[in-house]
């Protein structure tokens, strides 16, 4: 028996099905419910491993529309030399900062790229060390010190005015119950700088899904995995929600580890050490997603509303007492379509977020002119939870916190997607790189499950 | 005109440390020391007639037990008294306490939690493991991860294998310690809000940061680092205050042969073809030697002293982003009577140990929210301890002195920092602290309030960081204070530093001074 069960229909369940697919295993996919969140940059080795040919990354141009306090935009472009343009009529100062800027973070991120395709490094080999040497002297100073720092603390080494720090220090805590004044967050900037050029900070979007989509493949729709069935310590198989037993000696889980170690498997089969450490694995989603369908263009394709590091910071401060915040961080994109689809933050699981939409669609009112939306759908963490299938509404499934990211991610016991039960294997965004860096974590498994 | 092996800026406790350490080795040695007195932020003054205190730097707990042993500091008067409890008045009236001793300190968790009683024993094993991992990093300057020098791969290469040789499991507790914050790591291991609250604050003392931000779990450690020699090595107390460590040192580097002298402020490293060549104090008077070493922090040390048109850019830049941002006030009293808690009336045991007002993680996130914006915590965190309770030579008889450490009081606090603001802080710290013990306003006799622009201006610790630097993950170890220059030497030939904004950091641990000396010697 030589049997497959991926669980999962997002990238990296796919990417990690078509790999053991094409090495000669049989493989079948559960898809069931849950939604893949939205993917971003895809590393180039998944796509030549798989020798899918077609990708498109698209970014907006602006990528980013940041409306200032007196009225007005920043603009921030794909064209380094528009940007700095944009940017001196708020900052000479920080227009002649910008170009050093993108070129160290960019350095830093071809380098966390590269630490990306490929399984999580350990920190104390050689390999890795002589890896980051290559970084040059100020490139490694650079890294180390910029890795555990507050992003707030980076951009004020860096700029000066508040609309573009609060730009940028935005994307060092989406999808993160921190602000910008904790620790940590200036990776988060960098992780969303992965894979787009030089002066773009936020992933671009993707055509992987349909590409995946297009490869020859063995599914099971509409099945909801019950349970993983565990015999003599080792995969036996899965049940489905439907009662119809699969066998299989390997099953790749790309649900979020909790679920997959301690809801789908029976209690029992762990080390409750392993249960107690997977049990603080922090997931606790923080963004609400607001989808319109508008009428007309609003006038942008990616607005960011967070004036400054202090409204970031306050707004955290709601979330961090247990509220909503009463002025949120907003992040909106908008396509051809006029379809918008805005993230709300913070807007902490389990709050009561009734008047939140309200309140957003009266802070957006302001920045979209005459535009008027026809259809709008509001979900809250909670709900975001029960129809994607995010737990806690979180959509890395673990928090990209650095205690939970590189060979800590999800946790150091489980980093190198083995499970401690023989045959289960974990991929997914909770899984290093992860949280939405599309199918490495799959491809990452596969590897490991060939190798092994 | 006399001639010394070396100079020494600054007789805080690290510059007293490596006087003592060169001047053993037989280095001709000459502390300057701006105030009229040594010690830094470890002085005890008699503030008002009768009542001493420690008016900084209040326990002794870090300083390195090497160098009491190497320096004899015991034959040359200090006395260590130990803490022996934490109590943590609550705002119901409870309380929580944590004593030394064990059985006492089970018996009193478990009325909290079973729970937390049972698992205090293993996250006591683990510190105490952590610690230990940590321990042998403190005596070591850091190697430079940035330099491809043979030596610096060596000494990185050891640093790997001391990590390996933990052992994967104590590695990955490492590297959450580093990582995570210390409310989070203690989320992990209990659940009674007034022991993860008090345990956090070890935690946030001396940064501008709250206990829910990551790398304040490092700063948790950094404070348990002195428990590892055995209860009596716990928190303590010198007798007769902070400023008897600093005599202590002192004394053992004149044995030594080392010259101090004080009210003699350095205005700047004398420079000469690219080379410290000795220093000129305020008035003009120079005095030469081969080498200076500063025990002033880095912003003071390179921008003021040394002037950065001596140094590379690149350098002067990392200088200038070095974070400080002093966080920390002190107050302290001067008491008629012993305060009395309603939670725990009269005058037990609790009363000779630390007061800690925490009661919960958010009562402390709370106090950081209104400092991260330039305000004074209204409700703030405070660490007490009433040293004449343990020590009766500092207060008059049957009257004590009150030394409460308070946070936060941010340095760029809106507005600035007057006179007004300096007893709306003191006001604030006695209103809070009178909801536990309602005797204390009208036992006040005298009352002193050090802001952090106070600390600044009276021991020079710029923007009043008590460590001399913010102690957080960027400006650690081998980025203390600046990548590449982490191994106490400068880019001016001639010049080292030995101060808390070097590794290891402060909390009078002395491990700044001796690991400079060891390099300056060579024999590190």
């Amino acid at each position: 028996m030589n049997k497959v069960i991926v669980i999962g229909g997002g990238t990296d369940a796919l990417v990690a099905a078509q790999m053991l697919a094409r090495a000669g295993r049989e493989v079948i996919t559960i898809e069931g419910a849950s939604a893949p969140p939205d993917e971003g940059w895809v590393p180039r080795k998944v796509l030549r491993e798989l020798r899918i040919e077609g990708l498109k990354l698209a970014w907006p141009d602006p990528w980013l529309t940041v409306p200032l306090p007196g009225g007005g935009r920043l603009e921030l472009w794909r064209d380094l030399a528009r940007t700095v343009e944009a940017i001196r009529r708020v900052s000479p100062r920080d227009a002649d900062r910008w170009p050093e800027f993108c070129d160290r973070m960019a350095r830093l991120a071809r380098f966390l790229e590269a630490v990306y395709a490929a399984p999580p490094p350990d920190p104390l080999s050689a390999g890795f060390a002589l890896r980051a040497r290559r970084l040059g002297k100020r490139g490694l100073a650079d890294l180390l010190r910029i890795l555990p720092m507050p992003v707030a603390e980076l951009l004020d080494d860096w700029f000066e005015s508040d609309a573009l720090k609060g730009a940028l220090g935005a994307a060092g805590v989406l999808h993160l119950l921190q602000g910008p004044r904790s620790g940590g967050t200036a990776f988060r900037l960098l992780h969303y700088h992965l894979g787009s050029p030089p002066g773009v900070f936020r992933p671009p979007r993707s055509n992987v899904m349909d590409l995946l989509h297009k490869l020859p493949r063995v599914e099971l729709q509409q099945a909801e995995v019950l349970r993983i069935t565990v015999r003599g310590g080792a995969v036996a198989g899965v049940v489905l929600k439907d009662g119809r037993e699969l066998a299989a000696s390997t099953v790749v889980s790309s649900a979020d580890p909790r679920r997959s170690l301690l809801e789908l498997v029976e209690p029992g089969w762990l080390d409750p050490e392993l249960v107690r450490a997977l049990r603080h694995v922090r997931r606790r989603g923080v963004a609400a997603r607001l989808r319109l369908q508008l009428d007309r263009s609003p006038g942008f394709s990616a607005l960011a509303l967070a004036p400054s590091l202090d409204y970031l910071e306050r707004a955290y401060d709601h979330a961090k007492h247990g509220r909503v915040s009463r002025e949120p961080y907003l992040e909106a994109r908008c396509d051809a379509q006029q379809r918008m689809e805005v993230l709300v933050q913070y807007a902490p699981y389990g709050v009561d977020c009734s008047n939140l939409k309200d309140a957003v669609l009266a802070l957006l009112s302001e920045h979209w002119g005459d535009a008027q939306p026809q259809h709008s759908e509001f979900l809250a963490p909670r709900e975001l939870e029960q129809f994607e299938g995010w737990p806690e509404g979180q959509p890395h499934h673990a928090e990209l916190s650095l205690d939970q990211a590189l060979w800590m991610r999800p946790l150091p016991e489980l980093a190198r997607y083995r499970t401690p039960i023989q045959g289960l294997w974990l991929c997914g965004p909770a899984m290093h790189p992860g949280a939405g860096i599309a199918g490495a974590a799959g491809l990452h498994c596969a590897h490991a499950i060939l190798g092994g | 005109m006399r001639n010394y092996d070396v100079i020494v800026i600054g007789g805080g406790h690290n510059g007293l440390v490596c006087a003592a350490y060169l001047a053993r080795a037989g280095r001709k040695v000459l502390v300057l020391e701006r105030r009229e007195r040594v010690g830094g932020a470890a002085v005890t003054e008699e503030v008002f007639p009768g009542f001493r205190f420690s008016v900084f730097s209040y326990v002794v707990s870090l300083l390195r037990p090497e160098i009491i042993r190497d320096l004899e500091l015991p034959r040359h008067g200090l006395h260590i008294l130990p803490l022996e409890s934490t109590l943590t008045p609550l705002e119901n009236n409870g309380y929580l306490a944590q004593w030394n001793d064990h059985d006492q300190n089970r018996r009193e968790l478990a009325r909290h939690s079973l729970r937390d009683a049972e698992a205090y024993d293993e996250f006591g094993l683990m510190l105490h493991q952590m610690a230990r991992a940590v321990k042998p990093l403190l005596a070591m300057a850091p190697p430079d991860p940035t330099s491809l020098s043979l030596r610096e791969l060596f000494g990185m290469k050891r640093l790997a294998e001391h990590f390996q040789g933990l052992g994967a499991k104590r590695f990955n507790t490492l590297t959450k310690l580093l990582t995570m914050s210390s409310a989070d790591f203690l989320d992990e291991w209990f659940e009674t809000e007034a022991l993860k609250a008090t345990k956090s604050a070890s935690g946030i003392i001396g940064t501008l940061l709250g206990p829910r931000s990551p790398g304040t779990a490092y700063v948790l450690l950094h404070h348990y680092m002195g428990e590892l020699d055995g209860v009596f090595r716990a928190w303590g107390f010198a007798k007769g205050g902070n400023g008897a460590v600093s005599a202590a040192i002192a004394s053992a580097a004149q044995a030594a042969g080392a010259e101090i002298r004080c009210s003699a402020a350095v205005e700047s490293v004398l420079i000469s073809h690219g080379r410290a060549k000795g220093v000129v104090l305020e008035g003009g008077e120079e005095i030469r030697a081969k080498l200076v070493v500063s025990g002033a922090d880095p912003r003071r040390t390179f921008l003021q002293l040394v002037g950065e048109k001596h140094l590379p850019e690149a350098f002067v830049e990392s200088i200038r982003r070095f974070r400080f941002r002093g966080a920390s006030a002190k107050v302290n009293l001067a008491l008629g009577e012993a305060p009395d808690f309603t939670c725990l009336p009269g005058r037990g045991a609790h009363l000779r140990g630390a007061i800690s007002i925490s009661p919960s993680v958010a009562y402390l996130e709370r106090a950081y929210d209104e400092a991260k914006y330039g305000e004074v915590s209204r409700r703030p965190y405070m660490d007490i301890v009433i040293p004449s309770m343990l020590d009766p030579s500092m207060a008059p008889p049957g009257k004590h002195v009150m030394s409460i450490f308070v946070q936060y009081a941010p340095y760029h606090v809106n507005g600035g920092w007057t006179d007004a603001r300096r007893e709306a802080l003191g006001d604030t710290v006695v209103d809070t602290l009178s909801q536990y013990a309602p005797n204390l306003k009208p036992a006040i006799l005298h009352r002193q309030v050090i802001t952090p622009a106070d600390i600044e201006r009276i021991v020079g610790l710029t923007e009043g960081n008590i460590f001399q630097g913010e102690l957080s993950l960027q400006q650690m170890f081998f980025l203390r204070p600046v990548p590449a220059w982490a191994k106490y030497r400068t880019p001016l030939a001639g010049l080292y530093q030995c101060g808390a904004g070097t590794h290891p950091g402060g909390g009078v641990m002395g491990a700044s001074g001796r690991n400079a000396a060891l390099q300056i010697l060579g024999t590190a």
